[in-house]
C-alpha cells in the first residue's frame, strides 16, 4: 500500500503527531487515490480529530516524524492557508462563529484567496454573487444566511450545509468531513449527505470521519478504515463499517467495549 | 514629574499668548465670560495622577510644551483640500481651518428657513443677543481648567440654531483642517474651537465633526460644544477624530436634553498622539433618551481617552453607551464610563459597555465603567471585557485559503462594524470603514509586537 502511484492523491507514511507532550497519532500509514472516498472510524481517542487538524495544519499539533504528501508534495511544511490553496478543505465538526463577518465576504474573499494562489483571475461580486446563489440552492442553503455573519446563530443543520457550500465554491482536491454528522437529524444528514455525494468527482478524494455507520447509508465509501491508538488497525470495504455497527470496536483493539 | 508652580506658569502662559489673538470688539457678557474664565483657570487645580478622571491620562507632555495661538494663514492648495472631503458627500460644510472659520471653503448657503448655521465670528457680529442666550450654558468652566482656558481663549467656531418643527434634511458637516506646519521648532499652535449647537421644539438635525489632520503635525487642538435639544428635539451626532498622529486634541462635548429628545452619537477615534473625548450628558426632563456608541483603534506612541458622565436626574429617561476598542503596538486606551442615577430618576434605563480587542502584549487599557444609582426601580447594566483573537476563528479562516493578516483585518473589522454600521450615511460609513481598514494596516505592520 505504500507505494506512490500516479493515482495517488495523498500518501501518508508512518505518521507521528503529539499534542501537549501526548504521543496521539503513532505511525499512521494511510493511502488515497484519486476520485475515493475513505471512511475513518475509531473509538474516543482514537487520533480521528487529530489526523484531520494535522493534514490542516492547526497550531499545537507537533509532528514528530513520518510524512503526508498531497499529489507527491510535502503538505506539513506547508501553511494552513497553503495547503487550501492546494486543495485540501477541511470541513469542521464544530464549524466556527465568525461575528461581524458577513458570510458572503467571507467565501468571496475565501474564494479569491484560492484563486490568486491558482494564478486565475479574481471573481468580480456580481459573478461571485451569482454563482453563490445557485451554489447554495444546491446544498438547499436559505439565501438568508449568506446576508448573515458567517455562522452565528446558524442551527447545527445550516452550519453543516454552510460548510458544504463552501467545499462546492473551493472545489477541494482532498475534502477532509470531520464529523459532519454530528448534530445532524436524519433530514438534515440526508441534505448535507445529497451535497457531498453531488461533489463526488473522479478528480476529489473524500476523507469521511465519523463515528456512526449511519452517514454511510448515505455516502457510500470505497475503504473503511479503523483507527485505534493513532494506528490504522484495520481496513476494509463497506461491509467492516457494518461488523463495526454490529460489534462495536473491542474484537478490533481488543479492549473491553466501553 | 513636573512641579505645580511650572504647571500653573504653563496655564498662565498659554493665556498670555492667546490673549493676543482674541476677536476684535466683544459683547459685553462675552468680556464678562471671558474674565471670569481667566480668572477660574488661575485657580482651578491643575489635573494630575491624584485626580480620578484624570488618573490614567497624564498631561505632562502637554505641559512641556509651549504654545502660540499666532493666527496662522493656511496656506494649502485647493486640490489638497479637496482631497480630505468626502466624495459623494452632500452637507452644509463649514471648515475650520486651524481653528478659524474659511469661507472660500466652506458651502453653508442657501439654508431652509429657520435654520443658522455660521462661524462664532459671525454669529458674534449679526447675532449676539441669540448667542448670548446660550452661550456657556451648559459647559461649566468653573469647574474644568481645559474648558477655562477654551473660554479665556475663544476665537472662532460654529453656531448652529434650528427653529422649532425644522427639519433639516441634509447633514450639517463641520470638517476642522488642523496643520500645526510653519511654527518655529520651539512653540507649537494651539486652537480653542468653541461651538453651540441649538435644536429648539422639535426640530430635527444631522450633524457630521470630522477633525482631520492635514500634515504630520503636532499642535493642540482643544475643541468644547456645547448642545442643547429642546422638548422633542433629535440629532444624530457623528463625530471622526482623524487628527494627525503627533498631535494633542481635547474635545469636550456638553449635551443638555429636554424631554422627548433623542440624542443619537456615534463617535470614532483613530488618531492623535494623545486624544481625549469627554461626553457630559445631563436628562433635564422625563422621557428623553441618548444613544452613543464609540470606537478607538490606538497603536505605538498614542493614546485615547474616552470620559463619559450621563447623568439622570429625572425619570423614564434611556441611555445606551457602548464603546469598543481595537489596540495594537504599544497603544494605550482609557475609558472612563459614568452614570449616574438621581434618587428621583425612577424608571430609568440604562446600559454601559465598553469591550476592548487586545492584539499585541503591549498594548494597555485601563477601563472603568461605573453606575452610581440612587433610585430604586431603575434597570441598569455595566460591562467590561478585554479579549484577544480568537485562533479558532483565525484558523478556521486560514483553512478557507484567506492569509493571516487579512484574517486578522476581517475579524478586527467584524469586530468593529456593530459601531460602525450605526452610521446611516453612506458616504461616511465608507469613509470610517476606509479608515480603519488603514489603522489595521499599521497593526499588521512587522515591529508592532506581538
Amino acid at each position: 500500500m505504500n507505494q506512490m502511484t500516479p493515482n495517488s492523491m495523498l500518501s501518508i507514511r508512518n505518521l507521528t503527531v503529539d499534542v501537549e507532550d501526548k504521543t496521539i497519532l503513532q505511525g499512521l500509514n494511510l493511502e488515497i487515490g484519486k476520485g475515493e472516498v475513505h471512511a475513518i472510524m475509531g473509538p474516543n481517542g482514537s487520533g480521528k480529530s487529530t489526523l484531520s487538524h494535522t493534514l490542516s495544519g492547526r497550531d499545537g499539533y507537533q509532528v514528530t516524524g513520518g510524512e503526508a504528501l498531497l499529489n507527491g508534495e510535502d503538505l506539513l511544511s506547508l501553511e494552513t492557508e497553503e495547503r487550501a490553496h492546494k486543495g485540501v478543505f477541511l470541513a469542521m465538526q464544530y464549524p466556527v462563529e465568525l461575528p461581524g463577518v458577513n458570510n458572503m465576504t467571507f467565501m468571496r474573499e475565501s474564494l479569491n484567496a484560492v484563486r490568486r494562489a491558482r494564478g486565475e483571475e479574481e471573481l468580480d461580486a456580481v459573478s461571485f454573487i451569482k454563482m453563490v446563489r445557485a451554489k447554495a440552492a444546491e446544498v438547499k442553503l436559505d439565501p438568508k444566511l449568506l446576508k448573515r455573519d458567517v455562522n452565528s446563530g446558524f442551527s447545527g443543520g445550516e452550519k453543516k450545509r454552510n460548510e458544504i457550500l463552501q467545499m462546492a465554491l473551493l472545489e477541494p482536491q482532498l475534502a477532509i468531513l470531520d464529523e459532519t454528522d454530528s448534530g445532524l437529524d436524519i433530514d438534515a444528514l440526508r441534505i448535507v449527505a445529497d451535497g457531498i455525494n453531488a461533489l463526488r468527482s473522479p478528480d476529489r478524494s473524500i476523507i469521511l470521519i465519523t463515528h456512526y455507520q449511519r452517514l454511510l447509508d448515505y455516502i457510500e465509501p470505497d475503504f473503511v478504515h479503523v483507527l485505534s491508538a493513532g494506528r490504522i488497525v484495520q481496513s476494509g470495504d463497506k461491509q467492516l463499517a457494518l461488523k463495526l455497527e454490529e460489534q462495536g470496536y473491542a474484537w478490533i483493539t481488543g479492549e473491553e467495549a466501553a | 514629574m513636573i512641579t505645580l508652580g511650572k504647571q500653573r506658569s504653563w496655564f498662565e502662559q498659554q493665556l498670555a499668548a492667546g490673549s493676543m489673538q482674541r476677536t476684535g470688539e466683544n459683547p459685553q457678557w462675552l468680556k464678562l465670560a471671558r474674565e471670569d474664565a481667566i480668572e477660574a483657570a488661575t485657580r482651578l487645580p491643575v489635573h494630575n495622577r491624584q485626580h480620578e478622571a484624570w488618573r490614567y491620562t497624564s498631561i505632562e507632555g502637554l505641559l512641556r510644551t509651549s504654545f502660540t495661538s499666532g493666527e496662522q494663514l493656511y496656506q494649502q492648495h485647493q486640490t489638497t483640500v479637496d482631497n480630505l472631503l468626502l466624495p459623494d458627500f452632500d452637507s452644509y460644510r463649514v471648515v475650520l481651518v486651524n481653528g478659524q472659520f474659511n469661507a472660500p471653503l466652506s458651502t453653508c448657503d442657501d439654508l431652509p428657513p429657520g435654520v443658522r448655521l455660521e462661524s462664532l465670528r459671525t454669529a458674534l457680529d449679526t447675532n449676539p443677543d441669540l448667542l448670548a442666550t446660550w452661550f456657556g450654558g451648559i459647559a461649566n468652566h468653573s469647574e474644568s481648567i481645559f474648558s477655562a482656558l477654551n473660554t479665556a481663549l475663544i476665537n472662532d467656531g460654529f453656531f448652529i440654531h434650528i427653529d422649532d418643527n425644522v427639519e433639516l434634511q441634509r447633514p450639517i458637516e463641520v470638517v476642522y483642517l488642523n496643520s500645526g506646519l510653519n511654527i518655529s521648532e520651539d512653540q507649537q499652535l494651539m486652537m480653542h474651537p468653541r461651538n453651540l449647537v441649538v435644536l429648539q421644539h422639535g426640530a430635527k438635525a444631522t450633524l457630521v465633526e470630522r477633525f482631520v489632520g492635514t500634515a504630520p503635525s503636532s499642535y493642540f487642538h482643544n475643541n468644547l460644544t456645547e448642545i442643547t435639544l429642546q422638548q422633542n428635539a433629535a440629532l444624530k451626532h457623528y463625530r471622526l477624530q482623524d487628527e494627525s498622529r503627533d498631535a494633542w486634541h481635547l474635545g469636550s462635548i456638553s449635551i443638555n436634553q429636554q424631554s422627548h429628545s433623542d440624542y443619537r452619537g456615534v463617535t470614532l477615534a483613530f488618531g492623535g498622539a494623545w486624544a481625549r473625548t469627554e461626553y457630559h450628558l445631563d436628562f433635564n426632563h422625563e422621557h428623553a433618551s441618548c444613544g452613543l456608541s464609540g470606537l478607538y483603534t490606538v497603536g505605538d506612541k498614542q493614546l485615547t481617552d474616552f470620559h463619559l458622565t450621563v447623568k439622570h436626574r429625572v425619570a423614564d429617561c434611556r441611555s445606551r453607551e457602548q464603546f469598543k476598542g481595537i489596540l495594537y503596538g504599544a497603544g494605550r486606551a482609557v475609558f472612563d464610563g459614568h452614570i449616574l442615577v438621581d434618587k428621583d430618576a425612577q424608571r430609568s434605563d440604562a446600559q454601559l459597555s465598553n469591550d476592548n480587542l487586545m492584539l499585541t502584549r503591549n498594548a494597555e487599557v485601563d477601563t472603568k465603567p461605573q453606575l452610581e444609582i440612587y433610585a430604586d426601580d431603575v434597570k441598569c447594566s455595566h460591562g467590561t471585557t478585554i479579549g484577544q483573537i480568537d485562533p479558532q476563528q483565525l484558523f478556521y479562516m486560514r483553512s478557507r485559503g484567506i492569509d493571516e493578516a487579512t484574517a486578522r483585518s476581517m475579524l478586527c473589522q467584524g469586530f468593529a462594524a456593530e459601531i460602525i454600521d450605526k452610521i446611516d450615511l453612506q458616504p461616511l460609513h465608507e469613509h470610517a470603514t476606509e479608515r480603519l481598514v488603514t489603522s489595521l494596516k499599521r497593526a499588521s505592520l512587522p515591529g508592532t509586537g506581538r
